[in-house]
């Protein structure tokens, strides 16, 4: 049984969410994953609720799918998206956004490269917060959507096993994965090369892995990331042929396995470096799902936060 | 004349230690040391019954003069330091300019020469703290350096490093570092570990302390100089300290109070003031710091008292600087976390006596005849420290609103007193 009502005033991270927290933005998901197929896809639930979505850092699906989650649900929509050179030139996030909340908006979708960034904003506004990513911290609803689609595929999560494989050290959805599956009991192994994989993640009660194959026959659903070269300052890999040819996963690859794995990766994808084109498009890929799900899961997530709001 | 009546006298080499007194100053000097001296003709200060030592030095600070004035001036550091029971400060060279020639050298020490606290000016080892060029190293001993370093920089290049140890025994000085591999530490914003894992923050490892703490002291070894470990924060560089002097090598260190009190799991709320260098660790490398202090291994307590203005603090935490402001704190944090680990006269030695022998500073007396360097405090007071009372012009400390055990009530030196109103 999942309570009626989140347990939080803002989504910062799945570390600050409960158990049933995340079962109850579920069930919400379920039912608007339903409206989403219906010929008339919107609904009035935020009507008169004003939304901000701020991006400080590149984003297009994330954005787009916030976007229409909050259009869906006949919010007001404001879009704001700066590079952080813009940011760097001068004007605080705080001088920034309270600009923003001036103009009496209610809730605030934000991505920042900072880790943290959110909590820092909580102490100084009033609205509701939801964190599309702060830099290598969290990025909860990818992790909300991510869970979403393998319940959707594989019931529920307890016992079932989990890799992700790739840039663990600069992946914001990586973290936020691993807290979020293991709070719905399932496990979770790591695997990459070592210099991307926290020395200090197995205190987190995750598995380390650097062997691909290995992994792969172990894990019910591999969650493929990208390699975040933007977010690297310094050399961890030598080259991206190497990491392709040791780390990438391609269809010979799974073909040689047991059991079918489900295929999953957080978009976008770099095709032929960590994964092939043909494992992308094969029928075990269900990546196309999550940008669906996405849409649903975030839908959920702001409704969740407007009922708490009212109340 | 001033009559300073009731103290208890904490000075282990002095015959009044343990004693209760009443002292007279005169023109600077202790006149009068008696159980009672008859009051009517001076002015009186009634200390009933706090503890008076001598005057503490701290050898950890930033100052913002000249060049960031904003941060901190000549004058609001001595004010600090006088809250926080210094009447010497040595201070970094990490300045705009930097303290990098015999002008800044003396500029510090002209500008500050009527304060109640003496500045003592730390030479930079590199020109402009870059950790490249030599400078005329010499020269600022001549005007009154009182050892080299990079301050809150480190050198991270160890044939620099290896050449001003040599350099310095030309007059038999010291080297200070604070060890901070930086290629190791990779722009990490935290101590590395279960938490910055959590956090998704970059880590800073340990090692990158430990690393350049050996590394300093195989320097030392080869070169036969004086080496002092600046700042440290982690029981593996503690261990290597230990092994070091057991070994005859000439080492010393010391630790920041803020390490002694907070570990990293404060970061969690990714509040930008629970950002200093070296970083919060973990609370087994309190414990090894605090032995390390008993065994004496650790020499002194530092204030690493780095002063930023509000907006540099006031970010999302890894846009913020490093640092916190700590003269008006140390003796508050050590009294209160280390009652089981030193005594009373042990901590007021690593407050006092210690900094100057490792500077090879003259190191105040309490006898008839003696310069008047003398600092006063209540180590049972309790109190809570508010940023209203904060003397140092920045603000950024984690200690507002805590309540400690031990407060500075005042000091005498230079023929001046300061008492707490």
């Amino acid at each position: 049984m999942s309570s009626s009502e989140l347990s939080t005033k803002h989504i910062l991270g799945i570390k600050y969410l409960t158990k049933e927290d995340i079962n109850l933005i579920f069930e919400t998901a379920d039912n608007f994953k339903e409206v989403i197929n219906r010929p008339i896809k919107k609904v009035p639930s935020l009507r008169d609720v004003t939304v901000a979505n701020l991006f400080f850092e590149n984003s297009t699906r994330t954005r787009i799918s916030f976007e229409l989650a909050e259009k869906r649900l006949s919010a007001d929509v404001v879009n704001f998206s700066a590079s952080s050179s813009s940011v760097k030139k001068g004007e605080t996030l705080l001088d920034t956004v309270n600009n923003i909340l001036s103009m009496k908006v209610d809730m605030v979708v934000m991505r920042h490269p900072a880790p943290g960034a959110h909590a820092f904003l909580a102490r100084h506004i009033d609205a509701n917060i939801i964190n599309a990513g702060d830099g290598t911290h969290e990025h909860p609803t990818q992790a909300l959507l991510d869970a979403f689609s393998i319940r959707e595929q594989l019931g529920d999560l307890s016992g079932k096993k989990i890799a992700i494989f790739g840039d663990i050290l600069h992946s914001r959805v990586a973290m936020s994965n691993i807290f979020c599956l293991q709070k719905l009991g399932a496990k979770v192994r790591v695997c990459g090369p070592p210099t991307l994989i926290p020395k200090h993640i197995p205190q987190l009660g995750v598995e380390v892995s650097y062997d691909v194959k290995d992994t792969l026959e172990w894990c019910d659903v591999a969650n493929i990331l990208r390699i975040q070269l933007e977010r690297q300052d310094i050399k961890y890999i030598p080259t991206l042929r190497e990491y392709s040819k040791y780390y990438g996963i391609d269809k010979k690859l799974l073909d040689s396995l047991d059991s079918e794995v489900i295929i999953m990766h957080p978009g976008p994808i770099n095709r032929g470096v960590e994964i092939s084109s043909d494992v992308a498009d094969s029928k075990q890929s269900i990546i196309l799902q999550q940008v669906e799900n996405g849409v649903a899961v975030r839908m959920a997530v702001l409704f969740l936060l407007a009922a708490k709001r009212s109340t | 004349m001033l009559l300073v009546k009731n103290v208890h006298i904490i000075e282990p080499t002095s015959k009044y230690h343990g004693k209760k007194v009443d002292l007279l100053i005169k023109k600077g000097k202790i006149d009068r040391i008696k159980a009672r001296i008859q009051s009517d003709k001076y002015n009186v200060y009634d200390a009933k019954g706090a503890c008076m030592s001598i005057g503490w030095m701290d050898i950890g600070v930033q100052v913002g003069d000249p060049g960031l004035e904003h941060r901190e001036d000549l004058e609001s550091v001595a004010k600090a330091a006088m809250a926080g029971g210094f009447t010497a400060i040595a201070c970094y060279p990490n300045t705009n300019p930097s303290i990098h020639s015999k002008s800044e050298v003396l500029y510090i020490k002209n500008n500050t020469s009527d304060s109640l606290v003496r500045f003592y000016p730390i030479g930079a080892a590199s020109r402009n703290c870059k950790g490249e060029e030599m400078t005329e190293i010499y020269d600022m001993h001549e005007s009154g350096a009182v050892a080299f370093s990079d301050g809150t920089k480190s050198i991270q290049n160890s044939g620099l490093m290896m050449r001003t140890l040599q350099y310095v025994k030309a007059f038999g000085g010291l080297v200070m570092n604070h060890p901070h591999d930086k290629q190791v530490g990779n722009s990490g914003q935290m101590h590395e570990g279960l938490t910055s894992v959590n956090l998704g923050m970059k880590g800073i490892p340990s090692l990158a302390e430990e690393l350049m703490t050996q590394r300093d002291i195989y320097l030392a070894e080869y070169t036969e100089s004086k080496l002092h470990v600046l700042n440290i924060s982690t029981a593996r560089a503690t261990n290597l300290i230990k092994q070091a002097k057991s070994k005859g090598i000439q080492v010393t260190t010391s630790v920041p109070a803020i390490n002694l009190a907070l570990d990293d799991s404060l970061v969690e709320s990714f509040q930008a003031r629970y950002k200093v260098l070296p970083p919060l660790r973990e609370k087994s490398d309190i414990k090894a710091l605090k032995r390390g202090l008993k065994n004496g291994t650790i020499d002194c307590i530092t204030s690493n008292h780095i002063p930023w203005d509000g907006d540099a603090k006031n970010l999302e935490y890894s846009r913020a600087e490093f640092g916190s402001i700590g003269l008006e704190t140390v003796f508050a944090i050590c009294n209160t976390h280390l009652k089981s680990v030193l005594s009373l006269e042990a901590l007021i030695e690593k407050l006092s006596r210690n900094p100057r022998e490792i500077l090879g500073i003259p190191v105040p007396k309490i006898e008839e005849g003696a310069i008047a360097n003398l600092t006063l405090f209540d180590p049972l007071e309790e109190w809570t420290f508010t940023k209203e009372a904060i003397y140092s012009k920045s603000k950024n400390t984690p200690f507002i609103g805590t309540t400690f055990t031990g407060k500075v009530l005042g000091l005498i030196n230079q023929k001046q007193s300061w008492f707490r109103s």
